[in-house]
């Protein structure tokens, strides 16, 4: 019988998977390798950083609201919320209630296109392009009606700002929103088709146990894929999530098919929201009347640390004014920094190179957040 | 399960693409999109809010050329598209309106110089 050597040295060495993988995506892990078998897995941030905490202190509160979009890319929306959040505290704001209701519709719909993106990478990184396509062209519904709805496609400008939204919904944006709807549906019943090749792929791979999902600091799906029932929107209510209903979906197995389940049934719960948030949507200004149009960031004193739960986890922004016209502090706690730093090198000890693509995107990381 | 994936082949051989063929098909922009600007020198008054809200400093405020400076005599924007990342700032803090957002999004040209749009050069 063929025996492996113990230390075949000869069959040793080292490679990046990224910066410049086409399945990688901006994010370099350098992982060591006997043969076809991933021995240590080392992550080498910093390849996308921007240095947004840092411009934000040179910038206005309006402005950074446009920049908050790009620390990440696939739910910008997301992050002009948590951002607009930090200003409103600090600066006293009242938000109109038709704004918050505007805002968790649009969070929601970012949460679903961003889910929709996270099936496409999974399909991309096990080499399953029908699922790619399919769902990016159904991202490519919601985008349409966010570009109708804030003038981008992908990137809103700072829609939600400081002070409520930017611009009241367009005529009939609610009836284009509820006629997303069934699509976004098929889609959803599409991703959790029991496939046998996506089984084989993802079932029992990549497994994160719920101690060691809380000693890593996971959030999110991650996080809730491993059996602990943790959500912002429902631990630390903010704008009207504790006046809705809708359930907060866990699973145990703590592998990387039961986070991607977790993920994929968190677009139902997204779903209810908006139908919900659209029947309960009141007339009125979506604007506090102090906004003129920027803000007076003179008038603020103090710091906030404020969280939210985005499509990835948790994020949050602390913030410092002391009275001049920017922040004098700004601090990004990005959701996707935990997942691919500790856990993926955690979770690529020991294991097939085959699967680095499936663990790595079941991760669900963004690389322009784990940077910033 | 083999009988769902031959209902889905026979729903999909009859239902349209997701695509169209671009440049024969557009689809129809929305008119809130953010593309080239637009800008009426005759309602301007140069109070250069635009320029200072700007987060690329891509708005720079220029005086008209020598020709036009008994018609115009202040300092008008001067937009440079290559900065510029569409966010409408501009828009939303224009007193007068005279600066809007349109629903022009094919802006790639050849010179880099093409990108810099004088506030004359906006008029008509």
């Amino acid at each position: 019988m063929t025996k492996i050597k113990e230390h075949n040295v000869n069959s040793d060495f080292a490679m990046n998977f990224g910066p410049a993988h086409p399945g990688s995506g901006n994010f370099a892990i350098k992982v060591e390798m006997r043969g076809e078998r991933v021995l240590k897995a080392t992550a080498d941030p910093g390849y996308l950083h921007r240095g947004f905490e840092k411009m934000m202190e040179y910038r206005e509160p309006m402005q950074n609201a446009v920049m908050s979009d790009r620390v990440c890319v696939l739910e910008p929306l997301q992050w002009n919320l948590v951002h607009a959040e930090a200003v409103d505290y600090l600066m006293g704001y009242e938000i109109p209630d038709r704004a918050k209701h505007i805002r968790v519709i649009l969070a929601e719909l970012s949460r679903i296109q961003s889910h929709f993106i996270w099936y496409a990478v999974l399909s991309l990184g096990t080499g399953f392009m029908t699922g790619f396509n399919v769902a990016i062209g159904y991202r490519d519904y919601i985008l349409d009606v966010l570009n109708l709805i804030t003038g981008g496609r992908v990137y809103p400008a700072g829609y939600i700002c400081p002070g409520g939204v930017r611009k009241d919904f367009p005529e009939k944006a609610e009836n284009k929103i509820l006629e997303l709807l069934p699509k976004i549906d098929y889609m959803r019943k599409f991703m959790l088709k029991e496939n046998p090749a996506w089984l084989a792929r993802f079932k029992d791979v990549g497994i994160l146990t719920k101690r060691e999902a809380i000693k890593f600091g996971a959030t999110g799906p991650v996080l809730r894929g491993s059996g602990v029932a943790s959500d912002v929107r429902r631990d630390d209510p903010y704008e009207i999530y504790d006046e809705l209903e809708f359930e907060i979906p866990v699973m145990d197995e703590g592998d990387a098919y039961a986070r991607f389940n977790v993920g994929m049934q968190e677009i139902e719960e997204s779903m209810k929201i908006i139908t919900q948030a659209i029947d309960r949507i009141p007339k009125g200004e979506v604007k506090t009347p102090n906004l003129k149009p920027t803000v007076k960031f003179q008038q603020a004193k103090g710091e906030i640390y404020i969280r939210n739960e985005l499509s990835r986890g948790e994020g949050a922004f602390y913030m410092v004014a002391t009275g001049q016209k920017t922040p004098y502090r700004v601090k990004i706690r990005g959701p996707s920094f935990t997942h691919m730093i500790p856990i993926v090198e955690h979770l690529l000890t020991d294991v097939d190179y085959a699967d680095v693509p499936a663990i790595y995107w079941s991760l669900y990381q963004c690389p322009a957040d784990v940077d910033r | 399960m083999k009988l769902g994936i031959i209902k889905e082949v026979f729903k999909n051989v009859f239902t349209k693409p997701m695509t169209v063929l671009f440049p024969f098909e557009k689809i129809e922009i929305p008119e809130r999109n953010r593309g080239e600007h637009s800008f009426d020198i005759d309602t301007c008054i140069s109070c250069g809010a635009c320029a200072r809200i700007c987060p690329n400093l891509a708005i720079e405020m220029i005086d008209a050329p020598q020709e036009l400076k008994k018609k115009y005599p202040k300092t008008y924007p001067q937009i440079d598209i290559g900065k510029c990342c569409f966010c409408a700032l501009c828009q939303d803090v224009c007193p007068k309106g005279s600066i809007k957002l349109t629903t022009n999004v094919f802006l790639a040209t050849f010179d880099k110089d093409d990108t810099v749009r004088s506030p004359m050069s906006w008029n008509k």
